[in-house]
C-alpha cells in the first residue's frame, strides 16, 4: 500500500500562480473523473481552497499511486499551468508523512491563521467529493475519517481554535460582550464608512444587534451606507444626540482631526443617564478623544487596543502548538499501525484458510472412521478444533500486530509464508 | 436505603463542594475533556448529599424542622449550591464556582461552630418564628449572592478596563447581567433583612406581651447587630439606586455589595462567638442573666 501527495500552499506558491492552480468544485470533479480515467484502481482526493490545492493518491500493492512528477504533471494539464513552472513550487510526500500532513491540515497547524476552523469543512467536502465521483476508496476514506477525528481531538483538547484573531471578532466577542449581555436592545451607531464597519456590523448582528444607525459627514453616503449595512441613516448633525442614545459605537472614519473630541462627548455624556457606552475606535487616526476612555461607564478601545489583543490571543495559540502536534503525531502513528496491519490481511487470510482447510479434512476423515458419533458430538468435536486452530494462531498474528505498529511487518510475512508454504 | 440516607454527614457534601472547588480553580492552569464531568458528578453529588441530610434533619427533629442556628447556615449554603449547580449546568462555561463555593464552604464551616439545639418555640409564636428566620435566611443569601456578583464585576471590568482578552478557563458574565444581580439582590436583601427584623420585634413582642418565653432585651448583642445590618442594607439599596442614573453607578454597587458582604459576615461572626439571649432556651437565659449583668 502507497501514499502519495503533491500540493502547494501559500508557503510555497505565489498568489498569482495560485490563483491559476485553485480548482472550483466542478472543476475539481472533473480532474477527480479524469485521474479515475487515467489511472484506473488508484484513490485520489483533491484539496482546493484559497490557500491550497492539494491531491492525496493511494493505491494497493497492484496498482500504486502515479508517481510524483505524473502526479504534478497532471495538475498542471486539469488547470492549463505548464509544468514546468508549477513543479519547483509543490511538495511531494509519500507514505508517513502524507497521513502526517493531511492530519495537521485537518486540524488547521498548516493554515494562514493557525487553528482556524474552516478548514475542516474544507476536508470533509475534499473527501465527499471525491466519494461522489467515486475516487475516494478504503485507504483514501480511512485516511481521511482519521484527519477528521484528529482535528475534533486538536479542537477539544487544546486551545488552539479558542481565541479570535480578527480585530472584528475580538472587539466583539472579547470586549463588547463583555460588557453587554445581550444586543437586540442595544443602539449601534456607526460613523463613518471604513471597510472594518461592515465587518464589525456582521459579528454584531450574529450576536442579535438590530438597531444600527449610520451617520457619515455627507447624507447622501450616509444613506448608501445605511442600505448596505442593514441600519437606517442618522444626520451627522446629530452626532451629540446620536451619541447619547447609543450603547454601542463603531467609527471607521478617514478624518484626520478626532470626530468626537472630549468637549463633544461631554455634551452627550449629559444625556446618557449613566448607561455604559462601548466605544470600537476602528480609524486611523483615531476618531475618538483617548481622554474619553478614561470616562466612567466608557469602554473605548482603539484598533491599536484590539490589535494587541488579537496579538496576544495568537501567541496563546502558539503556545497551544506542541499539544497539537503531539496529537496529530499520536494519531498518525495509530493510523499507520492499522495501515500497516491492513497489509498483512492476505497472508493472515491464506493462514487461517490453509489451517480450516486442514482441520476440515482431518474432521471428514475422522468421522469416516467412527461413523457412530451423533450430531451433538461431532458438532463438540468440529468446535474443539476451531477453538484449538484459534489459539495456535493467536501468538503469531499478536506478534504480526505488534510488529506493525513500527512499520510493515515485511520480515514475518516472509517468515510465515516460507513456513507455512503459503502460495500468493 | 434509610440506613444509607442517615449516614450522610456534613463532612460528605462539603468535601463534594471541595472537589468541584478545586475543578474550578484548575480551570485556568491546565485543560481537560475529563474535568467538566468531574465537576458537574461533584458539584450534583454535593448538592444531593446537602439536600438528603437537610431532609433527613427536618423529617428526623421534634420541633419546627430545621430550626436550630446548624440548619440555618446549612439552608443558606444549601440555597447558594442550588443556584450554583443551576448556572453550572446552564452556563458551564463561565466560572462562577470559583466565587460562590467559597461562600458555601464558609456556610458549612458557620454551621459546624453553632449550635444544633433548635431556637425555643411556643405554638403561639411559631409561625412568627417562622417568618422571622426565613427572611433572615433569604437576607443571608440575597446578600452572599451579591457579594459574588460584585466581585464578578469589579475583576470583570478591571479585565475591560485594562483591555485584554478572557484569561484561558476564567470567563465571567457580562458588565451588564452582575450590575443588574448585584442591584437586584441589593433591594433583595434590604427588604428582606428589613421584614425579619420588625418580624423578631413581633416575636419579640408577642412573647413578652404572654410572656411565653424568654424574651430577648433590646439591647442584646444580636437585636443590636440585626439592627446595625438592617440600617446598612437598607442605606447600601437606597444608594445604588440613587445613583443608577450615573455613570459609576455599577462600580459603587459592586463595592457596596462587597462591603454589605463584610458586614453581614462581622455580624454572624459576633453572633457566632458573642453571648446572646437570643434563640437560646429560657433555662439558659436565665443563666445568662446571671452571669452578665
Amino acid at each position: 500500500m502507497t501514499l502519495a501527495f503533491v500540493g502547494g500552499t501559500h508557503r510555497t506558491v505565489p498568489l498569482a500562480l495560485r490563483e491559476r492552480l485553485a480548482f472550483s468544485a466542478e472543476q475539481a470533479a472533473e480532474a477527480l473523473c479524469r485521474f479515475r480515467d487515467r489511472f484506473p484502481g488508484r484513490e485520489v482526493v483533491l484539496l482546493s481552497t484559497c490557500n491550497r490545492v492539494e491531491l492525496y493518491a493511494a493505491g494497493e500493492e497492484a496498482a500504486v499511486p502515479p508517481p510524483a512528477e505524473q502526479l504534478v504533471s497532471f495538475l498542471a494539464e486539469c488547470r492549463g499551468i505548464d509544468a514546468a513552472v508549477l513543479a519547483p513550487v509543490l511538495a511531494r510526500e509519500s507514505d508517513e508523512a502524507v497521513v502526517r500532513h493531511l492530519f495537521s491540515v485537518a486540524s488547521g497547524l498548516d493554515s494562514m491563521v493557525l487553528g482556524e476552523p474552516q478548514i475542516v469543512s474544507q476536508v470533509k467536502q475534499a473527501w465527499a467529493l471525491a466519494q461522489r465521483t467515486e475516487t475516494a476508496g478504503p485507504l483514501t476514506g480511512g485516511m481521511f475519517q482519521a484527519a477528521l477525528r484528529t482535528a475534533k481531538r486538536v479542537a477539544s483538547e487544546t486551545a488552539l481554535g479558542r481565541e479570535r484573531l480578527s480585530i472584528p471578532s475580538v472587539a466583539v466577542a472579547d470586549f463588547a460582550r463583555g460588557v453587554f449581555e445581550r444586543f437586540d436592545d442595544k443602539r449601534v451607531l456607526v460613523i463613518g464608512a471604513g471597510k472594518m464597519a461592515h465587518e464589525t456590523l456582521r459579528y454584531l448582528r450574529e450576536a442579535g444587534a438590530r438597531d444600527i444607525v449610520v451617520v457619515n459627514r455627507t447624507a447622501d453616503r450616509a444613506d448608501r451606507l445605511a442600505a448596505r449595512l442593514g441600519g437606517r441613516p442618522g444626520r451627522f448633525a446629530d452626532l451629540v444626540a446620536e451619541l447619547a442614545a447609543a450603547d454601542l459605537v463603531v467609527s471607521t472614519t478617514g478624518a484626520s482631526e478626532p470626530v468626537v473630541p472630549a468637549d463633544l462627548f461631554a455634551r452627550a455624556e449629559t444625556g446618557r443617564e449613566g448607561r455604559p457606552l462601548v466605544v470600537l475606535d476602528l480609524a486611523v487616526p483615531r476618531d475618538f478623544d483617548p481622554a474619553i476612555g478614561a470616562r466612567p461607564g466608557v469602554w473605548l478601545y482603539s484598533i491599536d487596543d484590539l490589535g494587541a489583543a488579537c496579538e496576544a490571543n495568537r501567541r496563546s495559540r502558539q503556545r497551544e502548538m506542541p499539544g497539537a502536534l503531539a496529537i496529530v503525531d499520536e494519531e498518525t502513528r495509530r493510523f499507520m499501525g492499522d495501515l500497516h496491519h491492513r497489509s498483512t490481511a492476505p497472508v493472515i487470510e491464506r493462514l487461517r484458510a490453509g489451517w480450516t482447510e486442514t482441520g476440515d479434512a482431518e474432521l471428514d476423515r475422522l468421522f469416516r472412521r467412527v461413523p457412530s458419533l451423533d450430531d451433538a458430538a461431532r458438532a463438540e468435536i468440529r468446535q474443539a478444533f476451531e477453538r484449538y486452530a484459534a489459539k495456535m494462531l493467536h501468538s503469531p498474528l499478536a506478534s504480526l500486530r505488534n510488529e506493525s505498529r513500527s512499520g510493515p511487518p515485511h520480515g514475518l510475512l516472509d517468515a510465515l509464508k516460507r513456513l507455512f508454504d503459503l502460495k500468493e | 436505603m434509610t440506613e444509607f440516607i442517615s449516614g450522610i454527614s456534613v463532612v460528605c457534601f462539603a468535601a463534594s463542594y471541595l472537589v468541584a472547588l478545586a475543578c474550578e480553580a484548575s480551570r485556568p492552569l491546565f485543560r481537560s475533556g475529563l474535568r467538566g464531568a468531574v465537576l458537574v458528578g461533584f458539584a450534583t453529588a454535593g448538592f444531593l448529599a446537602h439536600t438528603l441530610f437537610l431532609a433527613w434533619r427536618a423529617a428526623h427533629e421534634p420541633n419546627v424542622p430545621l430550626s436550630s442556628a446548624f440548619d440555618w447556615y446549612l439552608l443558606a449554603a444549601w440555597l447558594l449550591a442550588g443556584g450554583y449547580l443551576w448556572l453550572l449546568v446552564a452556563n458551564p462555561r463561565t466560572q462562577v464556582g470559583l466565587f460562590l463555593l467559597p461562600v458555601v464552604l464558609g456556610l458549612v464551616g458557620a454551621a459546624q461552630l453553632s449550635s444544633r439545639a433548635p431556637f425555643p418555640q411556643s405554638p403561639a409564636t411559631q409561625v412568627w418564628g417562622v417568618i422571622h428566620g426565613s427572611f433572615n435566611l433569604a437576607a443571608s443569601v440575597a446578600v452572599a449572592g451579591g457579594a459574588v456578583a460584585g466581585l464578578m464585576w469589579l475583576i470583570q471590568a478591571t479585565r475591560l478596563t485594562r483591555k485584554r482578552t478572557p484569561a484561558q478557563g476564567l470567563r465571567l458574565p457580562s458588565l451588564e447581567l452582575l450590575a443588574a444581580t448585584t442591584d437586584r439582590a441589593a433591594w433583595i436583601a434590604a427588604w428582606t433583612a428589613a421584614a425579619g427584623f420588625v418580624s423578631g420585634l413581633v416575636l419579640n413582642a408577642v412573647n413578652r406581651q404572654r410572656g411565653l418565653l424568654e424574651t430577648v432585651p433590646w439591647n442584646d448583642p444580636v437585636v443590636l447587630r440585626m439592627g446595625m445590618l438592617v440600617a446598612w442594607l437598607i442605606a447600601a439599596a437606597i444608594a445604588t439606586r440613587a445613583l443608577a442614573r450615573r455613570p459609576e453607578a455599577a462600580r459603587v454597587a459592586a463595592w457596596l455589595s462587597l462591603a454589605s458582604f463584610v458586614v453581614l459576615t462581622a455580624s454572624i461572626l459576633w453572633g457566632v462567638l458573642g453571648t446572646t439571649r437570643h434563640g437560646v432556651p429560657p433555662t439558659q437565659a436565665s443563666a445568662l442573666r446571671e452571669v452578665v449583668p
